[in-house]
């Protein structure tokens, strides 16, 4: 390298190597803010896996009784939280019981919240706009939905689960009430009495533990909504059918949403999500554009 | 209702707001907002970890199943057993604070000891230790407090080495097991069959293996049972016309025709067809995993047709971790979104976001943030330490 060519003003593709990340955090912002703002209503479809999800819940009957264990914390509720309210609207629909438990200490909170604003009231008004399909109804507590707690020991306590129910949760709901003075809680000692279980999971321990831990054992009917980076440990499990269904992510949410007719957070994330990886596409595709040109640039040098 | 909710929770949700910004702030680069921002929910998640544990574990588990009478017993042996300690440092130093605190020991086990006996907690503990299961429930007590012997004093920490080798041994066996029956068993078994397995027949099928086909229901795969005993299907597409079905089930067949009778054919109605898509499939699902295993394996020197072999490895992982990182990439980008949603209000009753103000409490967030930045970063110039570094500076 020459000494003048030092003192010049540096190449577009030096500049561009130099480019500050800051402004990629800005497309970023404005690629989130944005449709949220001026919806783009990009289309979307339910894929396999989630229509093998809906299809197994719309098989339940009248008076089943699912086991939901939310095993997640505050991060996944934008992937995971349309997927419990499109989950409970589908099941209230139903008129199915619901049992909800946790392995995670951060669930409580969460959980309790949701059951205040999806489980207890009435979602889905006849007439009511966005909503399309039948009406549920409130749901009352002890009667058609109890709230176990959560019980720490991870994959013991999924272990447990599948031979001793009661007995991981001291024979009590959260609330204290006995289990046996709850109705439809009184034949489900274990896993292997519900209809169904459904897990929610942002991690470890979750739907994977549960897959190893009592689906392979007792065989229990099993569908999981699980977080973006779970679905491709969690997708060998669906394809040997040891899930029923498996939805991955907020997309997945949202196509579970459209399936049941709520159009909620999840179908506005999409949106947002499919204009989100736009940009990471372009900035991918930027990067490398630069790489290559200063790795040429090199070489002819 | 919005007009219910209490001032203290609107307050709270302004605070989530500024901290999800304080947060964010680190992306231009470490700053105090951030730092503060970050203190407050280790702080905060400490406590919140303590107290649920507590009420959630500890109490069902280990108080509850002691009971009482024997943790005020335990409290008096602790307590004698630190006025005791107390006492004997009090006698060698003689000094006033060290007297003190052996009194202020004393004193404790004194009231401990009254309460123990005005409460009548002592005639209950004699049936309680009676029974076997409050043995069993001391065991994990036992172990707890021979793993704060590792905090104790480095002499002391081989004691808490048991209670670790006891979790250790009890996690493995669990994992061990699971992994074996779920993923090593179930799996392979699963792939094994798919290799030789032939299309399903739709007309000799029985209902489980019709379930197994993509958009056949149990109600759809009883229609078609019924269908079939009348006259066999000579066709795929008779399924999607069958009289039984809801506009829903018929509209899902018709979606997933492709997987049925496509490239990815799955169904047939004649005896004898190999779904030969799948056998390709999962042959090379085999190579792909034997070349992924040759690349990990070092005891040979990888070139030639080893290398070639390695190289085609390298492909298989890299598609793997691509597919991880497109999903890891959606993954973060919900995180973003969530917030977004939560700050914007877009997730709460109208009349409720109306009354948060959600945008301008985050434009008040943000001029504040940015004002506080600047005045720092002038400080520091002043002071002469430059500019803090960027986001990997941290």
């Amino acid at each position: 390298m020459d000494k003048g060519r030092v003192h010049n003003r540096p190449s577009l593709i030096e500049r561009l190597q130099g480019f500050d990340r800051r402004w990629i955090f800005l497309a970023m912002a404005l690629a989130v803010v944005g449709p949220l703002l001026r919806p783009c209503n990009l289309p979307f479809k339910a894929s396999p896996m989630v229509k093998a999800l809906y299809n197994t819940i719309d098989e339940l009957e009248e008076g089943d009784v699912v086991y939901l264990s939310a095993d997640l914390d505050p991060p996944a509720t934008p992937e995971l939280e349309p997927f419990f309210r499109a989950v409970v609207l589908h099941l209230k629909r139903k008129n199915v019981k619901i049992a909800l438990g946790s392995t995670w200490y951060a669930a409580p909170p969460l959980i309790e919240r949701w059951i205040r604003d999806v489980v207890e009231p009435q979602i889905a008004r006849p007439g009511e706009d966005g909503y399309q399909g039948a009406p549920d109804r409130p749901y009352r507590k002890n009667e058609d939905y109890v709230w176990l707690g959560f019980r720490e020991g991870k994959q013991a306590v999924i272990n447990k689960l599948g031979s001793d129910l009661w007995g991981n949760y001291d024979g009590r709901a959260a609330d204290g009430t006995p289990l046996d003075q709850i109705p439809f809680m009184k034949d489900k000692r274990q896993l292997d009495d519900f209809d169904l279980v459904i897990l929610l999971s942002a991690g470890s321990p979750g739907a994977k533990e549960f897959v190893q831990q009592v689906q392979t054992r007792y065989n229990i009917p099993m569908v999981a909504s699980v977080t973006s980076v779970m679905t491709t440990d969690l997708t060998p499990y669906y394809d040997a059918g040891q899930l029923l269904g498996l939805a991955g992510g907020m997309l997945a949410s949202a196509e579970y949403e459209q399936l049941v007719g709520l159009p909620g957070l999840g179908t506005q994330g999409a949106d947002v999500l499919n204009v989100g990886q736009i940009v990471v596409i372009l900035a991918i595709v930027f990067g490398n554009v630069i790489y290559f040109a200063s790795r040429r640039r090199r070489r002819f040098s | 209702m919005a007009d219910a909710i209490p001032f203290i929770e609107i307050l709270g949700y302004w605070l989530g707001i500024f901290l999800t910004l304080a947060i964010l702030s680190f992306l231009y680069k470490d700053n105090p907002f951030y730092k503060f921002a970050e203190h407050l929910f280790i702080g905060v998640s400490i406590g919140y970890i303590i107290t649920q544990q507590y009420y959630d574990v500890l109490e069902p588990k280990l108080v509850d199943r002691i009971g009482v009478p024997a943790w005020h017993v335990l409290l008096v042996v602790v307590l004698f057993l630190v006025a005791l300690g107390c006492a004997a440092v009090a006698v060698r130093r003689r000094s006033p604070a060290s007297v003190a605190t052996a009194a202020a020991a004393v004193f404790l086990l004194a009231g401990a000891v009254y309460s123990l006996f005005q409460s009548g907690n002592h005639q209950e503990l004699g049936p309680l230790v009676s029974s076997i299961d409050w043995w069993i429930g001391l065991i994990p007590l036992v172990l707890c407090l021979m793993m704060f012997a590792k905090s104790v004093s480095p002499r002391w920490s081989w004691i808490g080495r048991y209670p670790l080798a006891f979790v250790v041994a009890f996690y493995a066996a669990l994992e061990v097991n699971g992994l074996v029956q779920a993923d090593l068993g179930a799996q392979m078994q699963r792939s094994m069959a798919d290799l030789d397995r032939e299309k399903v027949n739709i007309n000799e099928a029985t209902p489980e293996e019709l379930t197994q086909l993509p958009g056949i229901t149990p109600p759809v795969a009883r229609e078609i049972i019924e269908q079939r005993a009348e006259q066999p299907l000579s066709s795929i597409d008779q399924i999607e016309a069958l009289p039984g079905l809801t506009p829903a089930q018929r509209a899902t067949i018709a979606e997933e025709r492709g997987h049925l009778i496509g490239l990815d054919a799955r169904a047939g109605t004649e005896p004898g067809q190999r779904n030969w898509f799948r056998i390709f499939s999962e042959v090379l699902l085999l190579l792909g995993l034997l070349a992924s295993l040759v690349y990990f394996y070092f005891s040979i020197e990888q070139k030639g047709a080893v290398g070639k072999v390695s190289r085609f490895g390298v492909w298989i992982l890299m598609i793997g971790f691509g597919a991880s990182f497109g999903y890891t990439v959606q993954g973060r980008l919900a995180l973003a979104i969530g917030r977004a949603i939560d700050v914007m209000g877009k997730d709460k009753d109208p009349a409720l976001a109306e009354r948060i103000q959600g945008p301008l409490v985050a434009g008040i967030s943000i001029l504040i943030i940015v004002v506080g930045i600047a005045l720092w970063e002038l400080k520091l110039r002043r002071a002469g330490r430059g500019s803090a570094g960027g986001p990997d500076a941290a």
